[in-house]
């Protein structure tokens, strides 16, 4: 199916379109449960009331407690999942995501060194994202030479991320006690405490990068072709894949300095996307829904599976993700 | 042949690397030991303090370093041959979270509290993740191909990865333990242990070894191996059991340690191209060379105490990687 808008015309794929349409009304299904689960369960119905129109008496727990997280869960999985996407088709690497080129230990070691040296809690997010775009330039620059081939980028990007995870032990382990344990909780994530303020910020910086995104959308269509095939056509595929990946980088940062290392998301939502929609590399909008699904759901088993205990939402994502994606591969077999 | 003679010299340059790296390990420490007197206490056991540091402290240390660094880096080769991805390595394709959920198993389940008691939970905990990769991958629609097997691999890891959480998050003992074993150390080993060890390294070594003209086929492509006469799945699973068993002996020895096999092949790629001949044996000595020399270092970096080998390996073999990356040539799996 060919649309046009304008001088504007893009392929939809019939089952792209259903897929998007499908994860999209899982998404709000989701929306609405963990918006209405927990000690106090209210039914999905009331839910939506409380939501549209207020005046309910869960008026307080739906929207004041339980929908700034889900928000910020839908928020940080969208930068994710897009992060991810585009990050997987510059690299062209299924295993490419943001802990793999270094973007979540830059973000990990400047917060860790924010939380041990006593530097105000506001400033910690901030020095996070600054953390996770430096180690992103870096591994830009080492991996720049030769038309930004692929497996230099990803090579370059292992050694930085190595590099920057040892920099985090050996800070750790030279820091108090209690400031190491801050900084361990911070690393592993968690929507816990959070809300609105953090989702605004990821929030701003995907409305910044919109019309970049719009741009990605069209200029991914080329990166699967080979250097020589693309410059025929007259694309630039070095400045492409530059552009793309940075893009990949800034917002899975944004993420990364909002909520810590829920990074598996930004790794198995594209991988789900793309298997579900058959398509040849990650969909944008399809991976931006499956990271919102997964990390609202993830989350709302993160506060109810041991409650009163609340688990990390990392390692749920990474629970739930996981088993999800190995059902995937075996039941594509033809 | 000029080019064999090159890569010739590389190997040997390798060895002389290894043997500074050992002679290193046996001389440095809180209580340095010259050269002379360390060779002396290896030929002529006597009962001096040094000969005793030297004969209980570092030989068996040395050793499972040798050991650990020289499996992984192969196991490293092997699978990212396996995978055709240049980011495969033990944590990837799930063994490393294998043992460890072996480990974590040991002693939360069992009461096992020694790190000889946990070695073959370790060892077991690793075979069956890696069985299970293989297995998932084997069901997908390109019967373990590359990308299958990383996927299933990094869902395996993310999903057991989890598993471990859950467990330590409710049983605040067993985390006490588990987290020295976690960082990965060639500390506090002993020869038994590296005994141990050491036929699972020798079968997996050998098997690398018969796979290596399979797994230069491999590279060409599925179609292109079987049209010179390659059995293509009879090479991937002799190589998968060989990477198995190597890096279930080498993690549940010394914890996961992450660097040495991701890095080291791409080294030894970059100085000797990409026919597996030269790759392996030249991995094997720089991985035991490097893990060696990281834990010479950590043993020296913050006096009085010690860092961790599987810390410092990153900070000693990153700016290594990364000035190998900046060179023109780099050479893919």
């Amino acid at each position: 199916m060919i649309i046009r808008v304008g001088p504007a015309s893009f392929v939809l794929h019939r089952r792209t379109l259903l897929v998007t349409i499908g994860l999209a009304a899982l998404l709000v299904a989701a929306v609405v449960v963990a918006a209405g689960i927990g000690t106090r369960t209210v039914p999905p119905l009331e839910v939506v009331r409380a939501l549209l129109t207020g005046g309910t008496e869960h008026d307080v727990i739906v929207r004041e407690l339980r929908f700034p997280r889900v928000v910020l869960g839908v928020v940080c999985g969208v930068a994710f999942g897009l992060g991810g996407a585009l990050i997987q088709s510059v690299a062209r690497n299924p295993l490419s995501s943001p802990d793999v080129i270094g973007v979540t230990q830059g973000a990990g070691l400047a917060a860790t060194i924010a939380l041990t040296s006593g530097l105000a809690y506001e400033l910690v997010a901030p020095s996070a994202l600054a953390g996770g775009l430096l180690a992103a330039v870096a591994v830009f620059a080492f991996g720049a030479r030769s038309g930004f081939a692929a497996h230099r980028f990803v090579l370059a990007g292992v050694a930085v991320a190595f590099a920057l995870r040892a920099g985090i032990e050996v800070v750790m382990s030279s820091a108090e006690s209690i400031d190491a344990l801050r900084a361990q909780i911070w690393l592993i994530g968690s929507l816990n405490g959070r809300g609105y303020e953090e989702a605004g910020a990821i929030g701003l910086v995907l409305l910044l990068a919109l019309p970049a995104l719009l741009w990605a959308a069209r200029a991914l269509r080329t990166s699967a072709l080979d250097d020589d095939t693309a410059r025929a056509l007259g694309v630039r595929p070095a400045a492409r894949r530059l552009g793309a990946g940075a893009l990949g980088v800034v917002l899975a940062a944004a993420a990364t300095a909002q909520v810590g290392a829920v990074d598996f998301v930004a790794l198995v939502a594209p991988q789900v996307a793309r298997r579900l929609t058959g398509a040849e590399r990650p969909p944008l909008v399809a991976s931006a829904l499956a990271g919102a699904v997964l990390v609202v759901l993830a989350d709302l088993a993160a506060r109810m599976l041991l409650a009163p205990t609340q688990l990390p939402v990392g390692v749920l994502t990474a629970g739930i993700g996981g088993p999800y994606l190995v059902y995937l591969l075996i039941r594509r077999r033809r | 042949m000029r080019g064999a003679a090159k890569r010739g010299g590389y190997l040997l340059l390798g060895v002389l690397v290894l043997l500074a790296a050992v002679a290193a390990s046996l001389t440095i420490g809180s209580r340095p030991i010259p050269l002379g007197e360390a060779l002396d206490a290896l030929l002529h056991p006597s009962a001096g303090e040094a000969a005793l540091i030297v004969r209980e402290l570092r030989v068996p240390r040395t050793l499972v370093g040798l050991e650990v660094g020289a499996a992984l880096a192969v196991a490293g080769v092997l699978m990212q041959a396996l995978t055709r991805n240049p980011l495969a390595e033990a944590r990837v394709l799930g063994i490393s979270a294998g043992a460890a959920t072996g480990v974590v198993a040991a002693i939360a389940f069992f009461g096992v509290a020694s790190l000889a008691g946990w070695i073959w939970f370790g060892l077991a905990g690793a075979a069956l993740a890696g069985a299970l990769v293989f297995l998932v991958a084997a069901r997908t629609r390109d019967g373990s191909g590359p990308v299958s097997l990383a996927l299933s691999g990094a869902a395996i890891d993310a999903g057991l990865g989890a598993v471990i959480y859950g467990i330590l998050s409710i049983d605040a003992a067993t985390f006490e333990q588990y987290r020295f074993w976690v960082v990965g150390s060639i500390a506090g080993r002993t020869p038994a242990m590296a005994g141990q060890m050491a036929p699972f390294l020798a079968i997996g070594l050998v098997l690398a070894v018969v796979t290596a003209r399979g797994l230069d086929a491999l590279a060409l492509g599925d179609d292109a191996a079987r049209g010179l006469g390659h059995r293509i799945q009879r090479v991937r699973l002799l190589a998968a059991v060989a990477a198995i068993v190597l890096t279930g002996a080498a993690v549940a020895l010394a914890g996961p340690i992450a660097f040495v096999g991701l890095a080291v092949p791409h080294a030894a790629r970059a100085l000797v191209g990409a026919a597996h001949r030269w790759v392996l044996p030249l991995s094997a000595l720089l991985g035991a060379a490097l893990l060696l020399l990281a834990d010479v270092l950590g043993r020296v970096i913050s006096p009085p105490g010690e860092v961790a080998a599987g810390v410092v390996t990153a900070l000693v073999g990153a700016p290594v990687l990364l000035w190998l990356v900046r060179r023109a040539r780099t050479v893919t799996a």
